[in-house]
């Protein structure tokens, strides 16, 4: 029995080690990077991986009971509430920015299809293409020619 | 937690307070991010981040003080936040386009006249 209860302690810290983690990297990248629509990236990963990795560890824990049911159901709460919240902050954002132009660039579609279609007419854009549309042949060339050049 | 195993006990108090004080470190930093903006909507994520570790910290404490109803207050807590969140965004966007609104109502009115 007490081998069973260590084996649960053990997987449980590790699950619960590994969501602390997951929040010094969410807060590593909240301090680096340089615009909320950035930083909201970063931040969104605490909200489901983190909490989802301690509650899952802290379920491991605990055993299965009504307890661990109540942990569960805060996660996937969680789940919903999280994105809905990333959504209206970022419109919040995008609504009240006064210097767009310092921050990011809005592209037309138009404009983005152009870009695409004078890239296809670059050779390495074409080898990916081949390398994408034949099988075998054209993805064993392509890699000899690298080797080579390596 | 783990009573009746030789050390257990011992084991999981050293986790979980070795969990907690990191947890309060990085809220702390998550409030310096709060106070140094720039902008509002970096207040509001770092404000959803702390709400996040809380809840955490609340259901760690749960667990090491075996008091199971504390989940609850962590369950009420997600909500309460998420309404924070919601009711932020809707009154500051509100506020913004409502002085955006008159703003440019006065402009009109100075081209007419």
């Amino acid at each position: 029995m007490a081998m069973i209860e260590w084996l649960q302690f053990l997987v449980g810290a590790v699950l619960l080690l590994l969501g602390l983690g997951i929040f010094t990297v969410e807060m590593i990248g909240v301090y680096r990077f340089h615009y909320v629509l950035n930083r909201m990236h970063a931040a969104a990963m605490g909200d489901t991986l983190g909490i989802g990795f301690c509650l899952v560890g802290l379920i491991v824990m605990n055993g299965l009971n009504f307890t661990s049911l109540k942990l569960f159901l805060v996660v996937a709460f969680l789940w919903f509430s999280s994105p809905t919240s990333s959504h209206l902050i970022a419109r919040l954002e995008v609504t009240t920015d006064t210097e767009k132009e310092k921050h990011y660039r809005e592209v037309p579609l138009t404009e983005l299809e152009e870009e695409l279609s004078s890239c296809e007419e670059k050779d390495g854009m074409q080898e990916a293409k081949d390398f994408m549309t034949q099988d075998g042949s054209a993805d064993r060339e392509l890699r000899e020619n690298l080797g080579q050049e390596a | 937690m783990g009573e009746g195993v030789p050390g257990l006990a011992s084991a999981y108090t050293i986790l979980f307070t070795a969990a907690l004080i990191f947890l309060a470190i990085l809220l702390v930093l998550c409030l310096i991010r709060a106070i140094i903006g720039p902008r509002v909507a970096d207040r509001l994520v770092a404000v959803n981040m702390m709400g996040t570790i809380v809840m955490v910290i609340i259901a760690i404490l749960a667990l090491m003080l075996q008091e199971g109803y504390l989940v609850d207050i962590c369950l009420i807590y997600a909500m309460i936040s998420f309404l924070a969140v919601i009711v932020l965004t809707k009154v500051y966007m509100g506020v913004y386009l409502a002085k955006k609104g008159q703003t440019e109502g006065k402009e009109q009115k100075d081209g007419n006249d």
